[in-house]
């Protein structure tokens, strides 16, 4: 099992690597450098101080050169300075990936706490009204778009009724605990709509798979209830293929979480990526993605690790 | 899935009945919100704005935001008022010829130059208890024309030959040249007992490692009416009354700027009571503040402020139909630039004539103007060879299509509108426009710069009171590949006309003849139209009703710079 | 070469269990409807007399009428005309997009299932590799890339359907995975059939193994897989429209009348209302007949979990 993650961990670093040359040449293809943009926004640079400028920030290098010094200087754990926050991109992105971390687990937590049961209780009882019920909620969920929800729940909660913030993190200073929960409602219900749809339609179609399953029967008529075979058998047998899934949509919850940030200005990854891509600020923009691809390759292990502990059969080699 | 078991009908209505609940929900929008927060003792602002500050480093890269939120921390020497007048903020006595802080000196290659004397507030201190004093002044000229410090505009501190220390408080600035804006010194000052250490280290590295990036929070950093005490990045920046402010002092204990981007999530902000106003230089676009106005016009006041943000046209003079100056005067003619106006904006933003704000002093009544007079349109542009031919499209007598393309910043939904009015209305007088918009990063850092657009830009420069526009109607600043693309005459207009009027404005010292000149300028600028004027942009300031003292300028010196004038009364 | 096995019955009997999804059928009747409504716009345009593109500044966000069925927009566009041009230019991305995706994806798919060793191997690690990245901070970084710099003529990538090509081809860029791992598994089990071996025998090359005899006994898992993605494509439209890079004004999709809208969601709501339930109900009802073409075509895995 040990093996079987590091083997993993290794293939993802991989990925990453060919991932940061990627991404680092899709960058050098956006149009116009950050002096550019410089130089449009002050009158007063002249040509001597663009060509000044170009030469302290490097960009008069060839492609490669400039990658290759990123990437020795990156390794030794220097991310570069980024031109938008005006500051060191290892301190700029401490915070927002918190934030995202924060948004992301707690909207998944939100998203399997509804729809397990939900999944569980349709596969249980197919095809009566309860199940249509649930698999329309679930079709609904995933068919809207992220951005209008969060505008619609914002509208109504917080101009309308007024009973939770509209945007942010915490009050200004701090604020307790329960602040900064109420500031994470919102955003985490936005965000966990869709993910709800979505894994109620696996957790049903993985808990009708198995309760046909022989075995199930057999357990059955051993005497066990019915209740205890669902619990015991049936919800850790679904389980092996929701939290494959469930890894591999962590890109996909990524990218809700972008549009969720923006929307609540919600400091987190997602917002500060964009910001950096829109702001041609190539570090940062850089570490950014990088950083999101690794959450998500972590995301991958994890299940990974979950998956040998719900499926003996991997355990034990 | 299973097969259903409920009628069908059902289940089509049940997501459309819940589609209009949500609709419903917005419909009674209009409806008094929640009670805002008790307005216990108010001694928190909380702003919104739509742009979080990049550095807070003052001469390193240049944004609104950073300019708004430092401008309540720190103050440059000189400055326009609300009257755009050049005034004395940081010194005591504005320098001029007339009051003998000024002269002319012959510079050593036999050109003439100024030296100017200034003197700073005799209270001006830095929040940690130094006083702000002449050699700030001499290390942020050093920093500043050191080549590797990273500043953006070097030419500022270029065009300083030397600088005297006379006292503490006293400096002469000697300038290698005379012009009209000889005693304008808008530089920020740089703490130079916390920043000169930091300098000289590496002045490579030092936009990296400057305490306005390492230690932002630092009292010694700021001297004006508050310092920043706290930046979470992206989010939002807290500022506390500094008490070393020689100033009156200002009414709120702490003033809060929160970036939010998205519009319409900033004007819920306001209505939930999460925050308080919104920034005119950084808010709400003209149309949605106007919508706002109409709905919340008792509980908020919105005051507009047509300013120095001129929206226009900039022409690819290369374009073969646009070289044409009858072309472009009947594109002029072809639109209805005061319906638009009137319609779209209530007749918040002025039309304008030409490049100078009526505002301006040196604005000219008697500039040629252009009505909309389609037949007009019609009749230049047949003298100019475009014959109205099959479909309504002129052509020339090769046969070519009138066809030019207009190109304008995606997500700035006023200009995407505008642009789409324009298209139809010049498509009646036969001309065909093509509408294509480029992210303001795409069209400011490529398409402008590197002059790679084919007919029509439209976009907004924004500029001070009396300025000179060399850097976008020069021939010398036209951008090539030879001088790096540096300058903003992206038309490609040269005019050796305009170069001369240009060159002389600058050094003509007297206040009638330089008016006399600009107003040939503009003349020459309405005739020629390099570019179409449009409108003058109005910010859209929406304050609570308590909030008083906020006065908009229409400049580029926000409304920040006077944050100790505002208070709150019931 | 007749070696395939008869494909009559197993279609027939798909189209009796996809009639029983009645949902599926329902959405599938609404999809026609709105597909042939969008096909048709020009002329339901024209017989309305209703001109998407004629801006009336006098008459702006005026509520229904005989002349504008649906009122008009922040210009005094119809906008019934332009929901009409928003959904065509929606459809045309979501279901060109799909289909590039879709390409893609079986090509990779067939070569690593049919060719298997290293080849798989990397192809699988390169599949795992792009469904594991965020993919749209990944989409605005492509949207992002200037065409000139890759040698695409100017003329071409500033007209205005450019945008469209360019997000059809960003989002089939990395929206291909799905299908390739379908096509992958189904390849693998086909390969070793008997009318495989039988064609192999016979000395067809690997190009005519693969597009000849695979392929046609793979194309279950790419039918359902492609009509689910459409609705997701759809939606991804919309929210890079929100973020100022999907189809690009004055052309109209769903998704940048739905963005334009939520600016003046205080003043005029029906104006959101309008693209925000088309976008709804477009994509809720290509969810639904991707569910039931699953059911009706590969009834065991409909049952399971799918990806």
């Amino acid at each position: 099992m040990l093996r079987h993650v590091l083997h993993r961990l290794a293939q993802s670093a991989v990925v990453l690597l060919v991932m940061s040359f990627v991404v680092y040449a899709l960058l050098g293809l956006m149009p116009g450098d950050p002096v550019d943009l410089m130089l449009a926004a002050m009158p007063d640079v002249t040509a001597e101080d663009a060509r000044r400028l170009r030469r302290l920030y490097g960009l008069d290098r060839p492609l490669l050169e400039r990658y290759a010094n990123w990437l020795v200087a990156a390794v030794q754990g220097d991310l570069g300075f980024s031109r938008l926050h005006g500051r060191p991109v290892a301190e700029v992105l401490w915070q927002p990936l918190g934030n995202t971390v924060l948004l992301l687990s707690v909207s998944l937590a939100v998203a399997l706490a509804v729809a397990l049961p939900l999944g569980m209780l349709a596969a249980l009882r197919p095809r009566s009204g309860f199940d249509y019920a649930v698999n329309l909620l679930a079709f609904a969920g995933i068919s809207m778009p992220v951005f209008w929800l969060g505008l619609m729940l914002m509208t109504l909660f917080s101009v309308i009724l007024g009973w939770l913030p509209a945007g942010g993190v915490a009050p200004i200073g701090g604020g307790g605990l329960g602040d900064r929960l109420s500031h994470l409602v919102l955003p985490v219900a936005t965000l966990s709509v869709a993910a709800i749809g979505q894994h109620i339609r696996y957790m049903r179609g993985a808990m009708i798979e198995t309760l046909r399953h022989d075995w199930i029967r057999t357990a059955r008529a051993k005497g066990a209830g019915w209740g205890r075979v669902v619990l015991r058998h049936g919800l850790r047998n679904a389980m092996i293929p929701v939290v494959t899934i469930l890894a591999l949509d962590l890109g996909t919850l990524f990218s809700g979480a972008l549009i969720t940030e923006t929307v609540f200005a919600y400091p987190g990854m997602g917002k500060l990526i964009y910001d950096a891509v829109m702001g041609n600020d190539y570090n940062l923009a850089l570490v950014g993605l990088l950083l999101a691809t690794a959450l998500t390759l972590l995301g991958n292990v994890l299940a990974d690790v979950a998956y040998g502990w719900l499926d003996p059969r991997i355990r034990q080699r | 899935m299973a097969a259903p078991t409920q009628p069908e009908p059902a289940a089509m209505r049940t997501p459309r009945q819940w589609l209009a609940l949500l609709a419903l929900a917005v419909a009674v929008l209009g409806a008094p919100p929640v009670a805002e927060p008790a307005a216990a003792a108010r001694d928190r602002l909380v702003i919104g704005i739509t742009q979080f500050p990049s550095t807070l480093h003052p001469a390193i890269d240049s944004m609104m935001a950073k300019t708004y939120v430092l401008r309540m921390a720190l103050r440059p020497v000189t400055a326009f008022d609300h009257d755009w007048k050049l005034v004395c903020v940081l010194c005591t006595e504005l320098p001029s010829f007339e009051n003998g802080m000024a002269e002319i000196e012959a510079l050593p290659d036999g050109g003439e130059g100024a030296a100017v004397t200034y003197r700073l507030h005799p209270e001006a201190t830095w929040g940690d208890g130094t006083p702000v004093t002449s050699a700030d002044v001499v290390f942020t000229w050093e920093a500043g024309r050191h080549p590797q410090s990273g500043f953006a505009a070097m030419e500022t501190y270029n065009r300083i030959t030397g600088i005297d220390v006379l006292d503490d408080k006293t400096f002469t600035v000697h300038f290698d040249r005379v012009t009209f804006d000889y005693n304008a010194f808008g530089i920020d000052l740089l703490p130079a007992h916390i920043e000169r250490e930091r300098f000289e280290a590496d002045p490579a590295a030092y936009r990296n490692r400057t305490a306005y990036v390492t230690e932002p929070d630092h009292p010694g950093l700021y001297f004006g009416p508050y310092r920043i005490v706290e930046v979470a990045s992206g989010s939002h920046l807290v500022l506390r009354r500094n008490p070393t402010w020689y100033g009156p002092e200002p009414a709120f204990e702490t003033v809060v700027v929160r970036a939010v981007e998205n519009t319409s999530a900033l004007e819920a902000n306001l209505l939930s009571g999460q925050i308080d106003y919104i920034a005119g230089e950084l808010g709400l676009s003209i149309d949605q503040a106007l919508a706002f106005e109409r709905r919340h016009g008792d509980r908020f006041r919105v005051e507009y402020k047509p300013g120095l943000i001129y929206e226009h046209i900039d022409l690819d003079l290369g374009h073969p139909a646009l070289a044409d100056a009858r072309v472009r005067q009947a594109l002029m003619h072809g639109m209805d630039r005061e319906t638009i106006s009137r319609q779209l904006f209530d007749g918040r933003q002025p039309v304008a004539h030409s490049n100078v704000n009526p505002l301006d002093w040196v604005h000219a009544e008697d500039v040629p103007t252009y009505a909309h007079d389609p037949a007009r349109a019609a009749a230049l542009l047949d003298e100019a060879g475009w014959r109205m031919g099959a479909g309504g499209l002129r052509r020339d007598a090769a046969g070519t299509p009138l066809r030019v393309t207009l190109m304008t910043t995606a997500g700035n939904r006023i200009r995407e509108l505008v642009a789409q009015v324009l298209q139809s209305q010049w498509r009646a007088i036969g001309v065909e426009v093509r509408v294509v918009n480029q992210p303001p990063r795409v069209l400011f850092g490529d398409t402008l710069t590197r002059r790679r657009f084919d007919g029509m830009v439209m976009f907004a420069w924004i500029s001070s009171p009396e300025a000179v526009p060399r850097t976008t109607l020069h021939s010398e600043s036209i951008p090539t590949p030879e001088n790096g693309w540096a300058g903003q005459n992206y038309t490609g207009y040269a005019s050796a006309d305009m170069d001369a009027l240009i060159d002389a404005i600058e050094r003509e010292l007297d206040r009638d003849k330089r008016a006399a000149l600009w107003r040939r300028l503009q003349h020459l600028y309405a005739t020629d139209l390099p570019a179409l004027p449009l409108y003058f942009r109005a910010d859209a300031f929406v304050m609570p009703a308590w909030l008083k003292g906020v006065r908009p300028t229409g400049h580029q010196y926000p409304s920040s710079m006077w944050v100790e004038e505002w208070r709150a009364a019931e | 070469m007749r070696l395939a096995p008869p494909a009559n019955a197993p279609v027939r009997l798909a189209f009796r269990r996809f009639r029983r999804h009645r949902l599926a059928v329902a959405s599938l009747a609404l999809l026609v409807v709105i597909a042939a409504l969008a096909a048709l716009a020009p002329a339901i345009q024209a017989a309305l007399g209703l001109d998407p593109e004629a801006v009336d500044l006098l008459n702006r966000l005026a509520p229904p009428s005989p002349a504008h069925p649906l009122g008009t927009d922040e210009l005094g566009r119809d906008v019934l005309a332009r929901l009409l041009d928003g959904g065509r230019v929606s459809l045309a991305v979501g279901l060109a997009t799909a289909l590039v995706a879709a390409a893609l994806g079986t090509l990779v798919g067939l070569v690593a299932g049919y060719r298997g060793g290293a080849l798989d191997a990397l192809l699988m690690r390169l599949t795992d590799g792009v469904i594991a990245l965020p993919l749209l901070p990944l989409l605005i970084v492509l949207a992002a890339v200037d065409p000139a710099k890759l040698g695409v003529p100017a003329d071409l990538y500033r007209s205005e359907i450019a945008g469209v090509v360019r997000l059809v081809v960003i989002i089939g860029l990395v929206g291909w995975t799905t299908v390739a791992r379908l096509v992958r598994a189904s390849t693998l089990s086909v390969r070793e059939r008997e009318f495989v071996l039988a064609a192999l025998a016979a000395g067809a090359g690997p190009g005519r193994i693969m597009f000849r005899h695979i392929l046609p006994n793979v194309t279950t898992p790419i039918i359902v897989a492609t009509t689910l993605s459409v609705g997701n494509i759809i939606l991804l439209e919309s929210a890079l429209s929100f973020l100022g890079l999907g189809v690009q004004p004055p052309l109209a999709s769903w998704g940048n009348m739905l963005t334009g809208a939520l600016e003046l969601i205080w003043t005029a709501p029906a104006l959101a209302v309008w693209p925000g339930a088309m976008i709804f109900l477009t994509v809720l009802a290509f969810n639904f007949v991707g569910d039931g073409l699953q059911d009706a075509l590969d009834p065991k895995a409909g049952q399971q979990g799918r990806r």
